[in-house]
């Protein structure tokens, strides 16, 4: 271990601070030297991509320029941002009160484990085998559809489809309510136990108990676990491809067509909407980091 | 709580039991009707018999589990030395982790084999790069998972305390922290778990034996293997997630300056 | 700590009991088939095919078009690994992973390279492709379906060719759809589908580019197709899911259009479980796949054993016995080398004698139009930008 090789055993007062300081810097080098090698640079591809023409390897402004001007791919972008928001909120919401439910709700201690594990086998339940399970369920020959039919309701005569956008959202929900309830877990751990007793006894009811005390606390928590659920819903797109075909043209979808190369497709064009999306996922990290420090004040 | 808040958190957890299994059984219906005219087990019996699943399950589980030892050797030692000595790079850190995060995955796998296929850099065969991409891929979680519970206990007390009972760095690190923040390397472990089993594109461009393109494999030949891997893979996964659970001691464990 | 220590002994022998199980199983596994080599392809390539140790192949399933046998025939001669790459890939995916490997020995570059027709031209274009004649070069006909079945300097072979057919799953669909109009009726409401997205898939291109062909549009314009394809939408008939054969038989995309040989293949491994009918639509579109060997192929002599199987008489009959349709086939005929059983198998050829086939420049001008137009003419989602 580099760490206890580069740093030393000592007294924090007796050495001088500039060699403990540059010590640790050394500590630190595995984790830059991996994330150099193996994040950064490989996906400083994107940036280079952007700005490279694909065919002559030239300097160019010209791909970025096309993504804005192109309804088509704005419109792929619009989608993706609709669908994050929409399985964000709703997964961040019905996650919560999932994760609440079964660690502050008063239930038996086996459905807060059990619900754990589950949620982290589910959370990455996606591509083709969630798509597949929602069919299954869900396709106007589904298990479902047909239990409708049996007691005399056709669902897809009343408009419902499940290749549309809230059939889609639908199957999002499927790894983001887990991943709500897997990273909101702590924060709930952490409302204690003697702020519910101690409202208690001065008289508050529930509804106060949360407007005042649970929901001023978790709520930075609830906000940035939502942008990491948005953040998660961006970047998918192995599910929408299975569900809809390509039909449902989410900017993934788009990138994913143009990379994979058909050969008359533009990759410079494929990394300029990459590079998008990136703006717009810093855009949202921004508002999480944001909200993490005000997190922070109540966990010290 | 209270008795009507029970109550209300058995309509929610029933709610979210029912959104959860009904598409698991649907699919596992449709798995028993692989032989004519009644249901059987016919199809998980091929997915078990198949050569090309009793290869790739347990390479998915190794390249998970190697994923977790990475991480928490990289991570642990990153985020306390970070939280005791030098938080003013917490904030370059945090970006760095946030990364894999905010560049799509398919790009990402892209660029990666992109990067290291070409001499002089050619490790594109090794499988040290698909754990390396898989424990970036998981970064974002595990690095977070760690972090928090850092956060949550006394780092510099206990090190501290540590060191004037005479331990070194080692010591500190893996029988002092680690301990303690167990139950949060538990969760970032379970979600890179479940990350690397999911995990298609890295695999397949690297051309490693991994589960989810034996999935795609089956999807593309088979009507209802596909459908019985799937189970089998939910239910093994679950198995695993819950036997890291206990062996890491359970959400029952203490966490110093308790809550 | 006692529910601690029972929970963990029955994960653990959960986790035991299924890898015991697939141990089972795996004894209970039919012995793979044995059988010979090809004898036709020359000692000298084997041998120097068993020194290098491994072939790489793209894309190619074992259940298309009865690859599998040939697998197991180039297992019988060379002894060889077969390192199989991505089976879902499409065509351009493949010409991609040769052009992403040019520097690398290693597994991912793929050896051989099995493609749509248009993709020859492309192929050589890009230098993709190396050139090599197999010993039986004289044996294939120079032209198959009015057009070139190899090309001359040898870049690249035709190896079978398909024809676009209706497969339906008859356990839902209780009247199956005969022809092109036939889709369009009301009986048939969310269950017509593609087996790709048009728009990246080969197969699914021409599936388009046939339904053209029999909406008033011909080899040189597809835009009837793409009517078509709308029309078939706005009547609800059009189910967007990608189709594979669990989808075909859990009944979400009961009626799909596909290769002949692909839809023949999913009715025998079913077997009955759902029953499937195949017919042709007229008039339909054929298309040769074509086989060459990468300008950078790590393994070069195994490519090449690889290469001489595929139109040895056992490959180009291993191919038949997959329902696609060899371009030896009537050299095979006229000395009689095509078993009984297996003529007695094969759809008669004025079944799909309406089929014409594209050039390699209409081909590509139609999928060139088919991705450009496709969300514009059949367009199912496309929201407006908010203001």
């Amino acid at each position: 271990m580099s760490v206890s090789e580069s740093v030393k055993r000592d007294a924090p007062k007796a050495r001088p601070a500039l060699i403990n300081i540059s010590w640790a810097w050394l500590g630190l080098l595995p984790f830059f030297l991996f994330a150099i090698l193996f994040l950064l640079y490989p996906s400083s591809t994107i940036v280079v991509g952007t700005f490279q023409d694909a065919k002559t390897g030239g300097f160019t402004f010209q791909n970025i320029l096309s993504l804005s001007k192109d309804p088509y791919i704005l419109s792929a972008y619009w989608l993706s941002i609709k669908i994050s928001i929409v399985t964000a909120l709703g997964g961040g919401v019905f996650g919560f009160i999932l994760a609440y439910s079964a660690i502050r709700g008063g239930l038996p201690r086996i459905m807060r484990s059990s619900l754990m594990t589950f949620s982290g086998v589910a959370s990455n339940f996606a591509g083709i085998p969630l798509a597949f399970a929602f069919i299954a369920l869900l396709s106007p020959t589904g298990m479902l559809t047909n239990w409708f039919k049996a007691v005399g309701i056709n669902i897809y005569d009343h408009g419902f489809t499940l290749y549309k956008f809230w059939g889609l959202s639908a199957a999002y929900m499927y790894f983001q309510f887990p991943l709500m309830v897997l990273i909101i877990a702590p924060a709930i751990d952490g409302l204690r136990k003697e702020w519910v007793e101690a409202s208690e006894n001065l008289g508050a009811s529930t509804f106060q108990y949360w407007r005042y005390v649970a929901f001023p606390i978790l709520l930075p928590s609830i906000l940035g676990t939502m942008i990491l659920l948005f953040g998660n819903a961006f970047g998918a797109f192995a599910t929408a491809q299975a569900l809809t075909g390509g039909q449902i043209t989410l900017a993934t979808i788009v990138i994913g067509a143009q990379l994979r190369g058909d050969v008359l497709n533009d990759p410079g064009l494929g990394y300029a909407m990459a590079f998008g999306m990136v703006l717009i996922m810093i855009v949202v990290i921004t508002g999480y980091t944001y909200l993490q420090r005000i997190t922070e004040r109540w966990l010290r | 709580m209270k008795r009507g808040g029970v109550i209300w958190s058995w309509f929610w957890m029933i709610l979210g039991i029912l959104y959860f299994f009904l598409p698991l059984l649907a699919t596992f219906i449709f798995s028993m009707k692989a032989e004519l005219g009644h249901l059987g087990f016919k199809a998980y019996l091929n997915v078990f018999s198949d050569p090309k699943f009793q290869t790739s399950f347990p390479a998915s589980v190794i390249w998970a589990i190697l994923t977790i030892i990475v991480g928490i050797l990289l991570f642990v030692p990153t985020a306390y030395l970070v939280r005791l000595r030098l938080p003013q790079a917490r904030s370059a850190i945090e970006l760095i982790t946030l990364v894999p995060f905010v560049v799509p995955a398919i790009v990402y796998v892209f660029g990666l084999v992109g990067t290291y296929s070409h001499p002089p850099l050619l490790i594109v065969d090794s499988p040290a790069l698909l754990v390396a991409g898989y424990t970036v891929l998981s970064m974002p979680y595990m690095y977070r998972a760690i972090d928090t519970g850092l956060r949550a206990i006394d780092v510099r007390t206990l090190t501290e305390a540590a060191q004037s009972l005479g331990a070194g760095w080692g010591t500190i690190l893996f029988r002092v922290i680690l301990p303690n923040i167990r139950i949060s390397i538990l969760s970032g472990a379970f979600l890179s778990f479940a990350i690397v089993m999911g995990e298609y594109t890295l695999a397949q461009y690297l051309a490693k034996p991994a589960f989810a393109p034996y999935i795609a494999l089956l999807i593309q030949n088979k009507a209802y293997e596909p459908a019985a891997a799937t189970i089998i893979s939910f239910a093994l996964i679950w198995a695993c997630m819950g036997i890291i659970q206990v062996v890491g001691g359970g959400e029952q464990g203490q966490v110093a300056g308790g809550h | 700590m006692r529910t601690k220590t029972f929970s963990y002994y029955m994960l653990v022998l959960f986790v035991i009991a299924a890898t015991l199980l697939s141990a089972c199983g795996s004894a209970a596994a039919p012995a793979a088939s044995s059988g010979g080599g090809v004898s036709s392809v020359p000692a000298d390539l084997v041998a120097a095919c068993k020194a290098e140790g491994m072939v790489t192949i793209i894309a190619t399933p074992g259940n298309w078009a009865n690859y599998q046998e040939i697998f197991d025939l180039f297992t019988a001669t060379t002894g060889v690994k077969i390192n199989s790459l991505d089976e879902n890939a499409g065509s351009a995916d493949e010409l991609k992973a040769i052009e992403a490997n040019k520097g690398n020995k290693g597994p991912q570059a793929p050896d051989i390279v099995d493609v749509g027709y248009a993709y020859g031209k492309t192929g050589i274009d890009a230098g993709d492709y190396q050139a090599y004649k197999v010993s039986t070069w004289d044996k294939i006909p120079d032209t198959v379906l009015g057009l070139p079945a190899k090309d001359p300097t040898g870049l690249w072979t035709g190896g079978y060719y398909g024809v676009m057919a209706l497969e339906v799953n008859t356990a839902v669909v209780k009247t199956a759809p005969a022809n092109w109009n036939d889709l369009l009726k009301s009986d048939y409401k969310g269950q017509v589908a593609l087996a790709g997205d048009p728009r990246s898939s080969n197969q699914a291109a021409q599936s388009v580019f046939a339904a053209a062909l029999a909406n008033g549009g011909s080899l040189d314009n597809v835009q009837p197709g793409l009517d078509f394809f709308k029309k078939l939408n706005d009547a609800g008939n059009f189910v967007p899911v990608i189709a594979k054969v669990g989808t075909l038989a859990q009944g979400a995309t009961p009626i799909v259009l596909t290769w002949d040989y692909l839809a023949f293949g999913d009715k025998d491994s079913l077997a009955g479980n759902p029953p499937i009918t195949v017919a042709y639509p007229s008039p339909t579109i054929a298309s040769m796949y074509v086989q060459a060997i990468s300008a950078y192929a790590p393994h070069l002599n195994c490519a090449k054993v690889w290469m001489e199987i595929l139109h040895s008489d056992q490959g180009q009959l291993a191919w038949m016995k997959g329902y696609a349709h060899g371009v030896q086939q009537a050299d095979l005929e006229s000395r009689g080398a095509i078993p009984a059983d297996l003529k007695a198998k094969l759809p008669a050829s004025s079944a799909f004698s309406s089929a014409v086939s594209p050039n390699p420049d209409q081909l590509s001008a139609a999928r060139d139009a088919i991705k450009t137009g496709w969300d514009t003419t059949v367009g199912v989602d496309i929201p407006t930008p908010a203001p």
